[in-house]
């Protein structure tokens, strides 16, 4: 364990790489608990002296002794009177709104600019755009973690089967490849969006058939120039299993150039889901996103809290994680010891 | 008369602070060859390049010290002064002839661009000069030479043409840095002896870098022997090498491989192969029939007694390399591998598997032999894991404790790094990994080119030591005749992929039959 130490001190030895990673994991595990800390509903509250915790449980009127049976609005007047009664009280968020709740006793029009109900604003359906940042940033990230991981290991199978065996496999997925990589993948992407409903799981897969390309070429590269080298070859002559020799001799030394192509491909997903969402062929209307804000802030040009703040997001998560990329790779190079 | 002079030069690296060349004194007399021996890391291609001022500032700092030449301190020259003298008055020679020609220009356009630049401007001047120049580094066909491209041309006629451009200008001083290492040892000589001539012809004076001692004994006046930096002897070649004084430089004398071969040698074969052929489709179009093949071996027929060292010498292309990975089992073959009186080319892929314990190779380059991202005890447990999957952790500690002290390294390096090594220290780790299988053969594929003269007899003194404890057998591939010599009982010679000559040791070097044999070892100095 001692190299990954190694690699570790070199890492941080480095401010940039170090704030950006720092920046980077504290907003992302911050956007992970978002439903507590930017949320319509109470954390906690007391009424009639009986606890709710509306986060967790879903609660109808009927248990606030209302009329209806669908899930209590605790911004609703009705609501609000409760819980302001006597001995009754309730713990909001930080910043009590969703993505997509909208505030109706709002005398500003939308988009509103930001003032002491929504801290960043509205956005031009009255939703509160510091939770849509918060939630859109948490969706994109998810998104590009999975996005990456799947081009990951479509990547490396690929790229080891091609470099490892060579000859005619090589010959014959290369082929395919350039076919595969040839096809209008936007293109698809429209077509496809419009025959499907757009979800988030689709939007997965149909990039994923396409992202896994650039990678396995690399891994293809690194496994060609990894079969031949003398450490390879002596542990075949010590009787290896195929499989053995590319898990434990090629793999590990090729993990170098994935590794360091991980934190560009995770910025490259954010970006491309954000560009989907901007053209509209992203994410299903409703869900937060980025793209989606960027959007809205081109249509209200005037609303500069939506535009001024989705970029600085968007760039500063962007700027982090290839700055984060590049000190993988610095932290890695052998050469630079 | 004097024409350079290094005075107390001494030199260190920027980043490390190492002291890289300390209080180097050196004078080269016109006409004279002065050489330069040392190991890797002594610092002999840093005075060679000090001279024309080609260190880089950014990485080395001269601390004290002067370079005269023509009365001028060379280290205090400006830029452009030197950049007048350089290829003009003081020439280089570099050993890695494919990366100092321009692979996108004609060798003409590169010799002209020299003589354009140091000698004349008239074009038809130009194209004498650079024809009898060519002409008389020996090679043929000039006008074929001056309008190909580096590619086109053998390692050895690149080496010609770097030393025509070397040359065209008549320098007072030509600096050739190990400027035959990288050649097979028959073109070795022919190099050197175009080198020699030349200095005698036009009064040259040269200095001549090497490691290798019998280079350096041959073809200099002077001798000036480098460890650490340090200047440890320097004087007349005969000198020196009669009487040494420093240790240092007995040492390195003393380190040419003496015979040291097991007596015993049985009668029985372990390993034969009978019409054995190898071939390389060569860059087919992918739907031709008939489809050319490079040929890496054709018939050969070698066998290998038990307990026996079996020297297979070659220069590089004669397909040795191809011969050991056929025996062991890495490529696809003609003909028949009977190893222990079984046919391995009749095994399936499956039962090869099983039985490659029984034959190891260890190979030549220590530094990408061991996998860099394993410890020493799992490059030295993975074969024993592979054979027996029950094998417990202890047991496999103990059995690579004594692999290590059998190889002569301590147990406390088991759970080092390869980086953590030197070269001889890894090539010995590489021989414990083969030994961890109990193998019957064992397949050296050059291991000690790469490295150092002294290491090199340590190394080969423990293989030997190894024949002898365990009656293994040996298959030792080398281009050096002088260590395949002093290990082998007896010697196949291969030459373009075919064995030209084989006999005992004794019998090959004083009685060689065919031309080629002739030539290797009077290129080995041997004669």
């Amino acid at each position: 364990m001692n190299k990954y130490n190694v690699y570790w001190v070199k890492f941080l030895k480095n401010k940039r790489n170090k704030y950006s990673l720092f920046v980077f994991g504290f907003i992302f595990i911050l956007s992970l608990f978002a439903e507590v800390l930017s949320n319509d509903k109470p954390i906690i509250m007391s009424i009639d002296s009986k606890l709710y915790f509306p986060i967790i449980m879903t609660y109808s009127d009927k248990h606030f002794d209302g009329y209806f049976d669908t899930e209590a609005d605790y911004k609703d007047n009705f609501m609000t009177q409760k819980i302001a009664m006597k001995n009754n009280w309730a713990i909001f968020p930080l910043n009590p709104h969703s993505y997509d709740s909208i505030n109706l006793n709002k005398s500003t029009p939308n988009p509103a600019p930001p003032s002491q109900y929504n801290y960043l604003g509205t956005d031009d359906r009255g939703r509160d755009v510091l939770a849509r940042l918060l939630y859109g940033f948490r969706l994109s990230v998810l998104f590009a973690f999975a996005l990456t991981a799947i081009g990951i290991l479509i990547g490396l199978f690929f790229g080891a089967l091609q470099g490892y065996y060579a000859g005619k496999i090589d010959l014959y997925l290369q082929r395919f490849i350039e076919i595969w990589g040839s096809m209008p993948e936007l293109y698809l992407l429209i077509i496809f969006s419009s025959l499907f409903e757009p979800s988030v799981l689709l939007l997965i897969i149909l990039l994923s058939l396409f992202g896994w390309m650039g990678l396995s070429d690399y891994v293809r590269a690194e496994f060609l120039k990894g079969r031949n080298m003398e450490y390879v070859i002596a542990a075949r002559t010590l009787g290896l299993s195929d499989t053995k020799i590319i898990l434990k001799h090629i793999l590990p030394n090729s993990m170098v150039s994935v590794i360091t192509f991980l934190p560009f491909r995770i910025s490259g997903a954010i970006l491309v889901l954000t560009s989907l969402d901007f053209l509209g062929l992203g994410v299903p209307p409703d869900t937060p996103s980025l793209g989606e804000l960027l959007a809205q802030g081109k249509e209200n040009i005037e609303a500069w809290w939506l535009s001024i703040s989705t970029f600085l997001v968007l760039t500063g998560t962007l700027l982090s994680l290839i700055f984060i990329g590049e000190g993988i790779r610095e932290s890695l190079d052998s050469r630079s010891e | 008369m004097k024409i350079l002079e290094i005075k107390n030069l001494s030199l260190k690296s920027k980043k490390s602070n190492a002291l890289l060349l300390n209080n180097i004194s050196l004078t080269l007399n016109k006409g004279e060859t002065l050489g330069i021996v040392g190991e890797s890391g002594s610092g002999k291609t840093l005075t060679g390049l000090s001279v024309t001022g080609l260190l880089d500032s950014s990485i080395f700092e001269v601390i004290s010290g002067e370079v005269i030449y023509s009365k001028q301190n060379l280290l205090a020259c400006p830029e452009e002064y030197l950049r007048s003298i350089r290829t003009k008055k003081i020439s280089m020679v570099f050993q890695e002839p494919m990366l100092s020609l321009n692979p996108v220009q004609t060798i003409k356009k590169q010799l002209d661009e020299v003589i354009k630049l140091h000698v004349t401007k008239i074009k038809k001047d130009i194209n004498s000069l650079s024809k009898e120049i060519i002409i008389k580094t020996g090679l043929e066909d000039v006008d074929k030479t001056l309008l190909s491209y580096p590619h086109m041309l053998s390692g050895g006629q690149r080496q010609r043409v770097m030393i025509a451009i070397a040359l065209v200008c008549k320098p007072d001083i030509l600096i050739a840095d190990e400027p035959t290492t990288a050649l097979d040892v028959t073109l070795q000589l022919q190099i050197l002896d175009l080198l020699n001539n030349f200095k005698i012809e036009n009064s040259m004076s040269m200095i001549l870098v090497s490691h290798d001692l019998d280079l350096i004994k041959n073809y200099s006046d002077h001798i000036i022997i480098l460890n650490n930096g340090v200047i440890v002897e320097d004087g007349l070649t005969r000198n020196v090498f009669e009487k040494p004084k420093h240790e240092y430089t007995k040492k390195l004398i003393l380190s040419k491989p003496d015979k040291i071969i097991t007596k015993n040698s049985g009668d029985k074969k372990i390993l034969e192969t009978k019409n054995l052929s190898c071939r390389f489709p060569l860059n087919n179009p992918f739907f031709t029939k008939n489809k050319k093949y490079f040929t890496a071996l054709s018939n050969v027929n070698i066998h290998v007694n038990i307990g026996e060292t079996v020297g297979i010498v070659g220069e590089s292309g004669s397909g040795k390399t191809t011969l050991a990975m056929a025996i062991m089992q890495l490529l696809n073959y003609d003909g028949n591998i009977i190893f222990d009186n079984k046919d391995l080319s009749m095994l399936s892929n499956k039962d090869i598997r099983k039985y490659r314990n029984n034959f190891q190779i260890v190979f030549q380059d220590p530094f990408s032999s061991l996998s860099p991202r394993l410890n020493i005890l799992e490059i030295l447990s993975e074969g024993l894991v592979a054979f027996n999957k029950d094998i417990k952790y202890n047991e496999l500690f103990d059995i690579c404790t004594s692999l290590l002290s059998e190889v002569g390294l301590s147990n406390d390096m088991l759970l080092r790094y390869p980086h953590q090594f030197s070269g001889g220290q890894r090539q010995r780790i590489a021989i414990a990994r083969a030994l961890s299988m109990k193998p019957k053969l064992i397949i050296f594929d050059e291991p000690t080119s790469a490295l150092d003269v002294i290491v090199q007899k340590n190394i080969l003194e423990l293989i030997v030591s190894l024949q002898e404890k365990y009656s293994l057998s040996y298959c030792f591939i080398s281009h050096d005749l002088k260590v395949i010599k002093s290990i082998s009982h007896r010697i196949y010679v291969i030459k373009d992929s075919e064995i030209v000559e084989t006999n005992s040791t004794e019998n090959i070097l004083n009685y060689p039959t065919s031309d080629y044999t002739k030539n290797l070892i009077k290129s080995s100095f041997l004669s």
